[in-house]
């Protein structure tokens, strides 16, 4: 006689996957929000810190040029100085870019004089009787840039009659 | 269920786990790139509009003129106003305070502060003058270029 055998139970070990994709998906978008996007046209350098450093509220950029004074890094380029974090004062080893574009000290001063047409004060200066320019030029210089790269960008600007200048600088991080 | 894997239970239930895939590759691909923006600012500068390139003039007498020699030697900066020479940043700020003060008593109104470097400086070293005088009160400050710094 046959004994009566129960029905074999299936047990259902697949995990619940919803969990998970909840938590992938806030992590998807805290990394696509928080993901430096937007300043492309920044070159990487790292600014000196300041404390008075005021925040940048230039929030549109029609009137600004920045000006990025960095370390060449193209094709793997290598500088014995300025990858053991001394002061590089090979002044062919530094680059002079706007938006991406990499300037000489020549074709700085002429790139320079176009943008300064581009905005212009209404009424002359009453002093010289010259035409000043309005634009703004943000010089985001790298903090083991030597001096005189700076001083090249500042003669540039007066040359250009561009008076409006401003420096880069990073907030120190809080202790 | 709507996540539930059995199709006897909802037979239109999809198939997650490419999904899963999907982001986990974008995950890590967010993750490796991600990198946290700095807190950038800006401090400001001003060109003297009625003048081009070229030297200073001789210092005035109630000129702040602050100097930042290089020494070779030691392969360091050397800052000084005037003939004294500061070799901390509070010197630095005691010194600007001063002159600050000195300043406000005689009712002047050009708060201007000069920084004078050698073009072998350090970028930063000259920053870290311009935040000590922004901290003092000197709103309008100045570079010099075109020329080395008197000693």
């Amino acid at each position: 006689m046959a004994k009566f055998q129960p029905p074999p139970v299936e047990e259902s070990v697949s995990p619940n996957l919803i969990p998970m994709i909840d938590i992938m998906f806030l992590l998807l978008l805290f990394f696509m929000l928080g993901a430096d996007m937007s300043q492309r046209e920044l070159e990487e350098v790292t600014l000196p810190q300041a404390d008075m450093v005021q925040a940048d509220s230039n929030t549109q950029t029609g009137d600004l040029t920045t000006v990025n004074v960095h370390h060449r890094t193209d094709h793997g380029f290598k500088c014995a100085v300025a990858d053991g974090g001394g002061v590089c004062r090979d002044e062919s080893h530094w680059l002079m870019a706007i938006r991406g574009k990499d300037y000489t000290r020549d074709t700085l001063n002429m790139q320079l004089q176009v943008e300064a047409t581009l905005s212009v004060e209404p009424v002359a200066d009453p002093k010289t009787g010259k035409q000043l320019s309005a634009r703004m030029v943000m010089i985001r210089a790298d903090q083991n840039a030597p001096y005189g790269l700076v001083q090249k960008v500042i003669e540039a600007c007066s040359f250009a009659n561009i008076y409006k200048i401003q420096v880069g600088a990073a907030k120190p991080p809080k202790a | 269920m709507a996540g539930s894997q059995d199709l006897n239970e909802n037979p239109v239930a999809i198939n997650v786990v490419p999904m899963v895939d999907v982001i986990f590759c974008l995950c890590v691909f967010f993750m490796c790139s991600f990198r946290f923006k700095q807190i950038e600012g800006k401090l400001d500068l001003w060109l003297p509009k009625s003048t081009g390139a070229g030297s200073l003039g001789p210092a005035l007498l109630d000129d702040v003129r602050v100097a930042l020699l290089w020494d070779e030697a030691h392969q360091r900066p050397i800052r000084r106003i005037g003939q004294r020479r500061i070799e901390s940043d509070d010197e630095l700020a005691t010194m600007l305070r001063e002159a600050h003060r000195d300043r406000v008593h005689l009712a002047q109104v050009d708060e201007s502060v000069t920084i004078d470097a050698d073009a072998r400086i350090r970028w930063s070293d000259v920053v870290n003058v311009m935040d000590v005088c922004k901290r003092e009160q000197f709103d309008q400050i100045e570079l010099t270029y075109g020329g080395t710094p008197a000693r």
